[in-house]
């Protein structure tokens, strides 16, 4: 009698604790609201035609979200050939870094989303498929799941997922961010070399170029940092990144192009100056590339060394 | 794997001392068009640009040993590591056990089944379908 009451009390207590936690969340649940600016600038419903469908095996969320962005993309690939690529069989799942690196292997630039609704539906909007990490479950007992945004209605305040074993899946707003701010909003999406996403700050769109023509080549990546100038006229790194790529896929004259916008938008950038001078050097401009050289030897930093020697052996 | 670090670390810092301290008194030639690479001037521009390449050369290494005592096939290893980014291979190699994996599975106790259902049909949470 004694120990079924001890046992009814903390019954209770248990019971209590958890009321208190379930106060204390739904405090945090509520519809997502969106800017001025994009309410004004997206269309109150959209929706992205072929995606195709992938349906997920146990724990292949992670490749069969990665499948339906690539195959809407034009990347043939499968399902069945991206689980060794980013599958990990210890932890029965697949980790956001890992995601991405896969995403470069077949050609695409991962580009992560700013955290909150309007870039998810603005993307959306663009015609992107978004991969969005959610916690469908609570943060003690953590679901992780991925899944590919497709579609959105404002007025119904929904959004339509192709979801694990469910094509087309409609989520209120409000159900998804509780779920989708649990990953902190993640999200991203996957695009051809030369497209950017509407949101994107400078320096993250810098990162994710770079890290594309790390694994594909500069090349493969010209279209890419010619977009991003565009974008971002001001961006000496950008201009710097485009001439590289230029200088590397044997355009001697537009790597110098590149670089003198570099350094007209950023007359501190000695590493600019630098490869500047060496690509006059190798166009024979001898002056113009001491006129460089002398440049990045003055400016302070990690290449002053690497400048006043290259200006020695001219 | 840390002891493997502490030792590594004072050799990769010491070799690449060695090397910077030798370019700089030799003056080894530079060829001509052999340009500064866009990844070598921004990780110029975020800090510690010797720091962080030692950083870098462990981390890859540790995530390919992580990755493979996790399961993963060998013949993959290698590729999918050299498709992360710097910043990502830290992080791996920092985290991997602590990074979510996307799964869409749930321990399951009978409490959570409870509380999970309540959530759900509160709106809060996704698990299960019959609850939308």
């Amino acid at each position: 009698m004694q120990s079924r009451f001890i046992r009814l009390r903390q019954n209770a207590r248990l019971a209590g604790v958890l009321l208190l936690g379930l106060v204390l969340l739904t405090g945090c649940a509520s519809t997502p609201r969106l800017a001025e600016t994009t309410q004004q600038a997206i269309p109150s419903q959209a929706w992205v035609d072929d995606v195709p469908f992938h349906a997920q095996r146990e724990y292949q969320c992670g490749p069969a979200s990665l499948a339906m962005v690539l195959n809407h993309d034009g990347v043939d690939v499968s399902m069945e050939a991206l689980i060794p690529q980013v599958f990990i069989p210890g932890r029965e799942g697949s980790v956001q870094p890992e995601m991405l690196a896969t995403v470069r292997r077949h050609g695409r630039v991962p580009f992560v989303l700013n955290d909150n609704f309007d870039a998810l539906l603005t993307e959306i909007a663009a015609g992107h498929p978004v991969v969005v990490m959610q916690n469908l479950s609570l943060p003690a007992w953590p679901m992780w799941h991925y899944a590919v945004a497709i579609g959105y209605d404002l007025e119904a305040n929904e959004l339509t997922l192709h979801s694990g074993e469910e094509a087309e899946r409609i989520e209120s707003f409000r159900r998804f961010d509780a779920t989708w701010a649990r990953s902190d909003r993640w999200a991203f999406v996957a695009l051809a070399p030369g497209e950017l996403p509407h949101g994107i700050g400078e320096q993250r769109a810098l990162e994710a170029t770079a890290a594309f023509e790390q694994v594909q080549g500069a090349v493969d990546t010209l279209p890419a940092w010619q977009a991003l100038v565009e974008r971002f006229p001001a961006s000496g790194m950008g201009h710097f990144a485009l001439g590289n790529a230029r200088h590397a896929a044997g355009d001697l004259a537009g790597a110098i192009d590149a670089f003198r916008n570099a350094v007209a938008q950023r007359d501190d950038l000695g590493v600019a100056w630098l490869n500047l001078g060496l690509s006059l050097q190798a166009d024979g401009e001898t002056d113009e590339a001491r006129q460089a050289l002398r440049r990045a030897a003055d400016l302070p930093g990690h290449w002053q060394p690497r400048a006043r020697e290259a200006l020695v052996q001219l | 794997m840390k002891t493997l670090r502490r030792f590594l670390s004072p050799l990769l810092i010491l070799a690449l001392v060695l090397g910077t301290a030798s370019v700089s008194v030799s003056a080894a030639p530079l060829p001509a068009g052999d340009l500064v690479s866009t990844q070598a001037a921004l990780s110029a521009e975020r800090g510690d640009a010797d720091r962080e390449r030692i950083h870098e050369i462990l981390s890859r290494t540790e995530v390919q040993d992580q990755l493979i005592a996790q399961g993963v096939d060998l013949a993959e290893v290698d590729a999918r590591v050299a498709a992360l980014s710097d910043e990502e291979a830290r992080q791996m190699a920092e985290q991997l056990e602590q990074l979510p994996a996307g799964a869409s599975v749930v321990g399951a106790l009978l409490v959570v089944f409870i509380v999970l259902l309540v959530t759900d049909i509160l709106g809060l949470t996704n698990v299960f379908p019959f609850t939308r």
